[in-house]
């Protein structure tokens, strides 16, 4: 459905995006993931045809998007970051001429305009003056004008930036909704949402195509970050401690896991194998050295983890990898604590 | 074209609505209306001697038109295409499918529509003057023809400041600094004893043009480099805004 072919930007001196290519498949919502200035919105600008690559192709639905732009445009709906709109037209003004503009008039502009409003459900602020309207409602009338020509494609840059919990979750769900029938991009920065929303997942830094695949799939890329959290009633000694990292199954015993706050005394993080599950094992052992056990549970890797290790890696990195290595650098070694 | 229209109409409303429009408006009215008085208190005064029609004097011969013809514009203009930079809206706008040429151009009308709109109620002076007295119509016409054939050469070259600037005030003034260099030729005109330059300057400076055109001559080379002049400055616009997406 999207195809881009190895897209490069450049502003001036400075390369924003380098050869990133990747496809979307109809019916999938993949998420663009990456830090602030990573190139998100220069890629999503490539592919929506407003900013015209400085090397590579875009293809949407099959129409080359500079070669014959207003048949690739017809096929895409926009939502650009921080969703500008005309603040002195009414909600139903702006979309009935959004409706003209991709082609729309009459009796079918007026049920799209409708159908668009039930949606996104503004219908009670139609007669609105966009504004006077609040940052959520600003991003359904944004979402509103991108789906009024039932694009197959559409393209939601940051869609949930600067929104109250409330809202995030309400627009969440119409992305979710609105993903079922259509191919679905959308950039974030936040990674809850990618897990929630999206089958796949790009992770972009410093203008390149670090890491591809489903959340899962990037664990696994990940791999061995899977620990064993064990909490006891009171410290355990320096032999039980030894004892528990000579379990089978057992790496080593980290002392700085990362986002866990529990109190470190009493608690143990035991770096697992991948392929090893060895909760029952710590419990036989807990009871055999006749400690009391008031937690046990196992901690997968986030895709945080795998991100923040994707980009720091690549930061880490003097010279620039090769396209193939910087893939994924499953392989690094632990980040020191 | 169901593309341009939709621009166009909100372009129409978007300057029949703004208050800025109402304000120049309204400068425009009471400018011109003084313009009317001074012209004719003087002509009436005895001691004046020729006869001159007012209405010739009315179109270009005065100081006051000329400070509008640098001011109207650039402020009709100075939105049009700056405003869609600023705010962002020129992503929706150029990702839709219409092209930057369809943009441009229906800004401009919009722009062209409220400019004639501003000078329609100055024909009431000429239908005043009728009352009392007997008026060539002809002269009237070429002069009005003048006025928007300037006006609109003008507003064009607005629109490609207004093209060039995120901001509105940088887009007004490079039109204003444009419009003046264009008004300036003449004083080269005085000027200069080069028979070439002097004749470059008799095409193309509106101020020499205008003074033909309120004395009813209307020379037909008048009426080709005024449309083309503009069409130029909107296809050089409409450049500017496919290619300002590059940055």
């Amino acid at each position: 459905m999207i195809d881009a072919r190895s897209l490069h930007r450049r502003y001036g001196d400075f390369t924003a995006v380098h050869d990133v290519s990747f496809s979307v498949a109809e019916g999938e919502i993949v998420g663009l993931l990456g830090p602030n200035g990573a190139g998100k919105t220069t890629t999503l600008r490539m592919i929506t045809g407003f900013l015209p690559p400085s090397a590579g192709r875009v293809t949407l639905d099959g129409h080359d998007l500079f070669a014959a732009p207003r048949l690739a445009r017809r096929q895409l709906g926009y939502l650009p970051e921080n969703v500008p709109l005309y603040p002195d037209m009414r909600v139903g003004e702006y979309l009935h001429y959004r409706a003209r503009l991709q082609g729309m008039r009459g009796a079918s502009a007026r049920r799209a305009i409708d159908d668009a409003l039930g949606r996104c459900l503004l219908d009670d602020v139609a007669r609105q003056i966009i504004g006077t309207l609040s940052k959520g409602y600003r991003q359904r009338v944004g979402l509103a004008s991108a789906i009024l020509h039932a694009p197959k494609a559409l393209v939601l840059d940051e869609p949930t930036v600067g929104l109250d919990p409330r809202q995030i979750v309400a627009i969440r769900d119409l992305i979710r909704d609105l993903g079922r029938s259509r191919t679905l991009i959308l950039s974030t920065h936040i990674l809850p949402e990618v897990e929630q929303l999206c089958d796949r997942v790009l992770i972009i830094d410093r203008g390149r195509l670090l890491a591809e695949g489903t959340a899962s799939d990037l664990r696994t890329q990940a791999g061995g970050r899977s620990a064993i959290v064990v909490g006891f009633d009171a410290p355990p000694s320096a032999d039980d401690r030894a004892a528990f990292a000579q379990l089978d199954g057992v790496e080593a015993l980290d002392d700085a896991p990362d986002g866990d706050t529990a109190d470190d005394a009493t608690t143990l993080h035991l770096r697992q194998r991948p392929d090893a599950d060895v909760r029952a094992d710590v419990f036989r052992c807990a009871v055999e050295r006749g400690l009391t056990l008031v937690e046990l549970r196992e901690v997968k890797a986030s895709l945080e983890d795998i991100f923040v290790r994707l980009t720091t890696d690549d930061r880490a990195d003097a010279a620039p990898n090769a396209d193939g290595s910087d893939a994924a650098p499953t392989d690094a070694e632990e980040p020191a604590p | 074209m169901s593309a341009f229209l939709a621009v166009l109409e909100r372009e129409l409303r978007a300057v029949f609505v703004s208050p800025l429009a109402y304000v120049v408006l309204t400068f425009v009215l009471l400018a011109n209306g003084f313009i009317f008085w001074t012209l004719i208190s003087h002509l009436s005064d005895p001691a004046v001697a020729g006869a001159i029609a007012p209405m010739q004097l009315f179109f270009g011969g005065t100081i006051l038109f000329w400070l509008l013809a640098i001011a109207v514009p650039p402020l009709l203009t100075m939105r049009l295409v700056s405003e869609e930079y600023r705010s962002g809206t020129i992503e929706p706008l150029m990702t839709a499918p219409v092209t930057a040429g369809q943009v441009v151009v229906a800004k401009y009308l919009s722009a062209l529509a409220f400019y004639a709109f501003l000078w329609l109620p100055s024909l009431l002076y000429a239908a005043l003057l009728a009352r009392h007295g007997r008026v060539d119509w002809g002269p009237v016409a070429s002069g009005m023809l003048g006025v928007l054939l300037v006006g609109a050469l003008l507003l064009a070259i607005g629109v490609v400041a207004s093209s060039l600037a995120r901001n509105q005030i940088v887009a007004a003034v490079i039109a204003v600094a444009a419009i003046l260099l264009l008004f300036m030729l003449v004083f080269f005109e005085q000027l200069t004893t080069d028979e070439t330059l002097r004749a470059v300057i008799g095409y193309v400076s509106p101020v020499l043009h205008m003074e033909e055109l309120a004395k009813g001559i209307v020379d037909t080379r008048r009426l080709v480099f005024y449309p083309t002049a503009i069409g130029l400055l909107l296809f050089l616009s409409a450049r500017i805004l496919a290619t300002r997406q590059w940055r």
